[in-house]
């Protein structure tokens, strides 16, 4: 069972130093939350899918196709009922959906979804390691990186033990294919009991590995894959910021891209 | 020779332990020797492992009494992590120690942490890469790697570090013969580089090309020596619950001259002193499995694709399994065993052709009725138990089927009484040895009754006493009319228990018969990686029907007699 998302390419994305595609990915960020109108946010969700196609990331949409989907639909869907616009377009008794709300709600469904994109793109082309370094080189303290980098890489670890576990209980009887929601919730709930063994005892020898290899948490070592600036990684940041000072002052000095101004 | 490890009288109880796991051990090892450690399972040969590098007392804290002294270094002085660029160590679990997201990361990553220059390491990950055969395999995710490729990555990660003593805790235990022999090999070769080894085996051809042989049995060093002088002494290696080498126990009880540790030496002594004769080995009578018992589970041109990696694990397979077979099956790391049998209880469904359950596709079967009708065992116990006490581990898959208090609690203490695990109903499962919690794993399944028993791999991990005990205890079962299939790297289980063996190579079937006719076979199985055991091949070489000692003594004396 796989779950990891990095994706053994070697892009032009891929090639870039692990801080360059860290400070991009938080520019994204925030160009992300500068429009609320679907139209706009819609040329930055496309700007999104761009950087994905060349990075060949697709595939991992692909697997979280129902993740964003969801996304999308459910906050398109939400959203129309807690903002009110002067354009009504339906009203059933304490319930009023106007256009503006409808158009917000869908561009805050393109903004979520756009920023689990971003984040895809990152974890799609990064190696876990190098964004270790990256984090590194970034000023941030060992212990903080590599405690992070760690949480990452454990993920699909537990994740390949629970689906051991459950096929285990399935043997034995489990029935997984009876019942409504919350009762087939109610039979997977002692399937953390081994879970959660599993993982402590994973850690630990985990630990125990570490340290039999050198390892110590504070000390400084070499990085086998130096991170390294070249003029490509440059290019890039500037280029993004140009783009975000441009989104900014279209937002806030020409006041486009919005169906509520006052909003985020 | 000046010394490269000495223990000095050290004591260690593990904190909360009632009794000491290591006991005045006082043993030296000389530089650049080989020293294979022996003993039953709980022996403390792993807490003794890992004083050498000062997990203990450093991660396993207790108390601890005398000193260890790695190359003149007082161990307990020292950080684990000062300890490893000294001492390299393989640990038993080796799947916890991968941890980079490839193969070349995994390589580098102690040289990193010994802040040695990109360049150097560069230059040992490819050196060591190539040292144990994985150079192509360079940029793969450690997760995706057969466990023999794993278990070589482990080695290899701890060889790039180049630490001069090498301790390896039973690196060997998941691999197909063909898996350990490349392991071995490469601690040959580290012994031509003048390294230190110590590994921890169970196995007697391993101990018998090593320098010294150390012994242990609860806690205590019983004996080391020469391996043709501890290796030889009965009574000693089955008190420390280590099998007495099968070739040893046949010349002893044939009253042969010598004491022979491998197939080679046993056939030159036989020659020198003409006791026996190489014989062509002719399968006699073939006695096909009784033909009038109903087929329980037939595979029908089955395939499988695993979905994600397009890769076909099985391909057109026909394989018909009678009520009441003792049935193994064999194969190399990655040859499609576990999947086979997987489609056994419908937890795979075939990508085509079809996998019938009593002469009905198990896809028809609600998972229910699978449960009821075929239990499997996983190889790792810890996945399956999840429950406070022993009574309700057995008694939960009979609860899911909706059986009454009564008769729960009557199939428990049955099952509970099969696996010799009477008064441990209310003990917690999580608190047994391995071989106990691997035994709650089968009785659990067992209170199920189900007609037929898949167990992957029962025996890893297990020692000599354990696994005899786990195997004879499944015998028992298929006494009682219950089919068995095991799935094992255990050639000796095999040969010992099975009555049928089917081998299987790159998700096909390469033999199937009678278990002493596929032994008998040893090219064939040879390119599957697998390799019969020094007694199967010494009884292939006399051309006897016998597969254990026994059978071939009694075989022996009625030839000598006619």
């Amino acid at each position: 069972m796989n779950i990891f998302l990095y994706l053994d390419h070697g892009t032009w994305v891929h090639r870039l130093d692990p801080r360059t595609k860290i400070i991009s990915t938080l520019i994204l960020f925030i160009l992300c939350l500068c429009f609320n109108h679907p139209l706009y946010m819609a040329g930055v969700s496309l700007g999104i899918l761009g950087i994905a196609v060349s990075a060949r990331a697709l595939p991992n949409f692909w697997r979280l196709r129902f993740v964003l989907i969801l996304l999308v639909a459910f906050s398109s869907l939400m959203w129309p009922f807690f903002t009110q616009g002067p354009t009504p377009l339906w009203a059933w008794g304490p319930f009023r959906v106007s256009r503006e709300s409808l158009l917000y709600g869908l561009a805050m469904g393109l903004r979520l979804a756009s920023f689990v994109a971003a984040g895809l793109i990152l974890l799609s082309t990064t190696r876990n390691e190098e964004l270790t370094n990256g984090l590194l080189r970034m000023g941030i303290p060992y212990p903080v990186a590599f405690a992070f980098s760690t949480s990452l890489r454990l993920i699909p670890t537990f994740a390949g033990a629970g689906a051991t576990i459950v096929e285990a209980q399935v043997c034995r009887g489990l029935d997984l294919e009876s019942g409504g929601i919350f009762s087939r919730i109610g039979k997977f709930l002692p399937q953390a009991v081994p879970l959660f063994f599993y993982a402590i005892r994973h850690t630990n020898l985990l630990a125990m590995a570490l340290e039999a290899r050198g390892f110590s948490p504070e000390a400084k070592r070499t990085l086998y894959y130096e991170p390294r600036m070249r003029a490509v990684d440059y290019g890039v940041i500037g280029l993004l910021s140009i783009i975000l000072v441009a989104v900014l002052y279209a937002r806030l000095g020409m006041h486009l891209g919005t169906v509520f101004p006052g909003r985020l | 020779m000046s010394q490269a490890i000495s223990i000095e009288d050290l004591t260690f109880t593990y904190r909360g332990g009632d009794f000491p796991a290591l006991q005045n051990i006082c043993s030296q090892v000389a530089e650049s020797s080989f020293v294979v450690l022996m003993g039953h399972g709980g022996a403390g040969k792993s807490t003794l492992c890992s004083a050498l590098n000062g997990l203990v007392p450093k991660f396993f804290r207790g108390q601890y009494q005398g000193r260890v002294l790695v190359r003149g270094q007082e161990v307990a002085h020292h950080k684990v992590s000062e300890m490893a660029g000294i001492i390299g160590m393989v640990f038993q679990d080796f799947e916890d120690q991968l941890f980079s997201t490839n193969v070349e990361l995994e390589m580098a990553f102690g040289p990193e942490n010994l802040r040695i220059s990109r360049l150097e390491i560069e230059r040992r990950v490819q050196h060591y890469l190539s040292f144990v055969g994985l150079e192509k395999l360079r940029r793969r995710e450690p997760a995706t790697l057969s466990g023999g490729q794993k278990q070589r990555l482990a080695i290899g990660s701890v060889l790039a570090m180049e630490p001069e003593i090498l301790v390896m805790d039973e690196p060997t235990t998941d691999l197909d013969p063909r898996g350990r022999q490349e392991v071995l090999s490469a601690a040959d070769r580290l012994r031509e580089k003048k390294r230190t080894l110590l590994i921890v085996d169970h196995d007697p051809e391993t101990a018998a090309n090593a320098d010294r042989v150390w012994l242990m049995r609860s806690g205590r060093m019983v004996a080391e020596g020469r391996p043709d002088k501890i290796l030889v002494d009965g009574p000693t290696l089955h008190s420390c619950g280590v099998g007495v080498p099968p070739l040893v126990d046949l010349f002893c009880t044939m009253d042969w001259p010598g004491r022979p540790l491998t197939v080679e030496e046993a056939i030159a002594l036989l020659q020198k002193h003409q006791r026996a004769r190489r014989r062509e080995y002719k399968p006699g009578q073939f006695v096909p499995a009784d033909s009038r018992r109903p087929f329980i589970l037939q595979a029908d041109g089955l395939g499988y694709i695993y979905p994600r990696h397009r890769s076909e694990a099985l391909r057109r397979i026909d394989l018909g399994i009678r009520e009441g077979e003792f049935l193994a099956l064999l194969g190399q790391n990655g040859s499609g065993k576990t999947t086979l049998a997987k489609h056994f209880n419908g937890l795979l469904q075939p990508t085509y052709g079809q996998m019938l359950l009593r002469g009905r596709p198990t896809r028809g079967y609600p998972h229910r009725e699978l449960a009821r009708l075929v239990g499997y065992v996983f190889q790792n116990p810890d996945h399956q138990i999840f429950c406070n006490t022993v009574y309700e581990e057995v008694a939960f898959g009979l609860k899911m089927l909706g059986e009454d208090a009564k008769k729960i609690e009557q199939r428990v203490s049955e099952s509970l009484e099969v696996v010799g695990l009477e008064g441990y109903e209310q003990k917690v499962p999580f608190a047994l040895t391995k071989g106990e919690r691997q035994r709650v794993a089968v009785a659990s399944v067992l209170a199920i009754q189900p007609q037929v028993l898949v167990l992957d791999e029962p025996t890893t991990g297990l020692d000599d006493r354990q696994q005899l005990a786990m195997m004879e205890m499944l015998k028992h079962l298929h006494e009682r009319g219950h089919t068995i299939i095991i799935i094992t790297h255990c050639m000796e289980v095999a040969e010992k228990y099975a009555e049928r063996t089917v081998v299987m190579k790159d998700g096909g079937i390469l033999l199937d018969g009678p278990t002493r006719a596929v032994f008998a076979e040893e090219e064939r199985l040879a390119t599957a990686s697998l390799r019969p055991t020094s007694l199967l091949r010494l009884s292939n070489w006399l051309g006897t029907k016998a597969l254990t000692v026994g059978q071939m003594v009694q075989e022996l004396q009625v030839n000598h007699g006619s």
